[in-house]
């Protein structure tokens, strides 16, 4: 399905972008991400396609804002029958409750509920109205982290079951990463969309780098190109990366790096390919890993699992040797890159 | 350090010690108010001459008009509020706080003073009262005139209320009712009334009681047709203060148990 929205308040936005299967809009708080959601459920002005024109109620669309909005004074069998009509409504909401798994909660009221049944009870009600859209608003932000992975997987494996091509936006890159197909949306366009995998391989922008959970952004000069690859200097380091034809020596150039795509390696390598030597001049345990900062002619984010240094507990001040492979170094065409890490 | 715990501990103890004391101190001054409020009531059963309880001539009559026409008043006041008071709480207006305060004119106007301003508009000799008076309707000493003042006098409290009631009912979830194929008026009555039902029916209830018990405005626009108030000052003046209690106790039954009801089945979560 393509969608074309235009929406000049309260924010300005213009998004056109396909929506296959499970699609996550991926972008920052206050971007606009949920006005598009109601903008496409017709409940603010916007010009668009598909439904455009349509009031709320004529649209056949499946909306779950955040927190799900269940209505309280219902039960979740009344929830869930709410849009439906007829003597046999009961039945059909029963047997939608049983299909995500809530045959026997049927008698509840919403507060009686955990989130992820608040969640799949909005779900059930959603399809109850049979949709041709279902546009899910940040899905993942009412949940607990010990069950969100295990509720979103249910989740999606219920859209996958009942054959309807789900919109969510989010700011997670996590749920991004489990989606069909994803797009970025960065100062109200789509900067980006494609699969998740190519996406977070190569992103298009230092901007949707960003978003995707890249937070070493460094400005560049091209110095070499060859046919294995290319040689980019950042702050005096000469970094290979992948080929790229569309790239010529003396352009200017961003070069993003994720955290966990360096690696520790020994002071004796110091004159290999794309190693650097920084002194360590922050540390931050992060669950599993060290959260390192490593600093010298250029600012180094870097996440080190903890069983890679097992006997060895990192020391501020001490100098460490560094290295990134050449095809985790993306080289964008742009300017306005940082020499210090993002996102810190 | 060592000193410190021992002052702080024994602070703590003659806190725990003051406490019952205090609790008792509490329920002692709630008790006290509550006999101050309800005396009065309990000064009436022993004022009430049980033996020979009679109404003067016109109560009866007073007590149907006051049921009658308060139930119309009410039905009127809920018909017209309702819109308003979900206007005043969904609309988004620039200068909303200017009809804030023209709502709470009515309101805070003495009901004589208001009585005086309804018979200045709507009297025989203004030009509103003349054009109605052409068509047949007459706004002084009359039936509409009585319902006139009862709805000035019940109206700005069930808007005040309602208002309340309907802005507590989350915008979200009627929008959600859209969405889910309800148009605006069945989101209305399947949404925000039951979920706005508890301040809804305190309105009903305060406008009842409004308007059973109005007199400032009533005695200035609405001398005829006499409902309990009116007759209740009536026979003060007219009979004396014996005369008034079998009218008075009436009005108690007739007043108060649709407000108690209500109160009742919204605490114990019926309505």
């Amino acid at each position: 399905m393509h969608i074309h929205y235009q929406i000049d308040q309260p924010v300005h936005l213009d998004v056109q972008m396909e929506v296959r299967a499970f699609t996550v809009l991926l972008g920052l708080s206050g971007e606009g991400k949920s006005i598009l959601l109601k903008a496409i459920a017709g409940l603010i002005p916007a010009r668009g396609s598909p439904f455009g024109g349509l009031a709320a109620e004529q649209r056949p669309i499946g909306y779950l804002p955040q927190g799900y909005a269940l209505f309280p004074h219902l039960r979740a069998w009344e929830n869930v029958a709410y849009p439906l009509r007829g003597s046999d409504r009961r039945r059909q909401a029963m047997d939608l409750l049983a299909r995500v798994g809530l045959g026997e909660m049927a008698e509840r009221y919403p507060d009686a509920l955990s989130g992820g049944q608040r969640q799949r009870v909005a779900l059930a009600r959603a399809l109850a109205r049979r949709p041709e859209l279902l546009l899910l608003d940040e899905p993942t932000s009412a949940l607990d982290m010990a069950t969100r992975d295990e509720i979103l997987d249910a989740l999606i494996s219920e859209v996958h079951d009942f054959g309807v091509p789900v919109l969510a936006v989010t700011h997670d890159p996590h749920l991004a990463m489990l989606a069909d197909h994803m797009a970025v949306l960065l100062n109200g366009r789509i900067a980006q969309e494609g699969r998740p995998q190519t996406m977070f391989a190569r992103p298009v922008s230092a901007g949707v780098a960003r978003l995707l959970g890249f937070r070493n952004c460094f400005a560049g000069t091209v110095e070499q190109v060859d046919s294995l690859g290319m040689t980019v200097i950042v702050a005096g380091w000469p970094l290979r990366a992948g080929p790229r034809e569309d790239l010529r020596p003396g352009m200017a150039v961003t070069v993003v790096i994720r955290s966990e795509d360096f690696v520790l390696c020994d002071a004796v390598d110091a004159s290999a390919e794309n190693v650097l030597c920084l002194k360590l001049t922050r540390l931050r345990e992060e669950g599993l890993a060290w959260r390192v900062r490593l600093e010298g002619g250029l600012s180094v984010d870097m996440l080190l699992a903890r069983r890679l240094c097992t006997g060895r507990r990192p020391t501020i001040g001490e100098t460490w040797c560094v290295h990134v492979a050449a095809e985790h170094v993306q080289v964008l065409m742009e300017e306005g890159g940082s020499s210090r890490a993002a996102g810190d | 350090m060592e000193n410190n715990e021992v002052v702080m501990g024994a602070e703590h103890i003659a806190t725990a010690s003051r406490r019952p004391p205090l609790r008792w101190l509490g329920a002692g001054t709630a008790g006290v108010v509550l006999i101050f409020l309800l005396a009065p009531f309990g000064g009436l059963a022993l004022a009430t001459d049980w033996h020979d309880f009679h109404f003067v001539p016109g109560d009866i009559q007073a007590i149907w008009v006051s049921l009658f026409y308060s139930a119309l008043a009410l039905l009127l006041v809920v018909l017209a509020g309702t819109p308003l008071a979900w206007w005043l709480a969904h609309g988004v207006h620039r200068g909303k706080w200017v009809l804030d305060a023209l709502l709470l004119l009515p309101l805070l106007t003495p009901p004589l003073a208001m009585g005086i301003l309804l018979s200045t508009f709507y009297g025989p000799y203004s030009p509103v009262g003349g054009l109605l008076s052409q068509a047949g309707i007459y706004l002084t000493n009359s039936a509409p005139a009585f319902v006139l003042a009862q709805i000035y006098g019940a109206m700005p409290y069930y808007v005040l209320a309602a208002r309340a009631a309907l802005e507590g009912v989350p915008e979200e979830l009627e929008q959600i009712s859209r969405t889910l194929g309800r148009n605006r008026w069945q989101t209305f009555w399947r949404v925000t009334v039951p979920l706005a039902r508890l301040g809804l029916a305190a309105g009903v209830a305060l406008a009842w009681v409004r308007a059973m018990g109005e007199f400032g405005i009533v005695l200035i626009v609405a001398y005829f047709p006499q409902g309990i108030p009116v007759k209740l000052w009536v026979n003060l003046q007219d009979v004396g203060l014996t005369a008034v209690y079998p009218l008075l106790w009436v009005f108690f039954w007739v007043a108060i148990p649709l407000p108690l009801w209500l109160g009742l089945r919204t605490r114990r979560g019926l309505l």
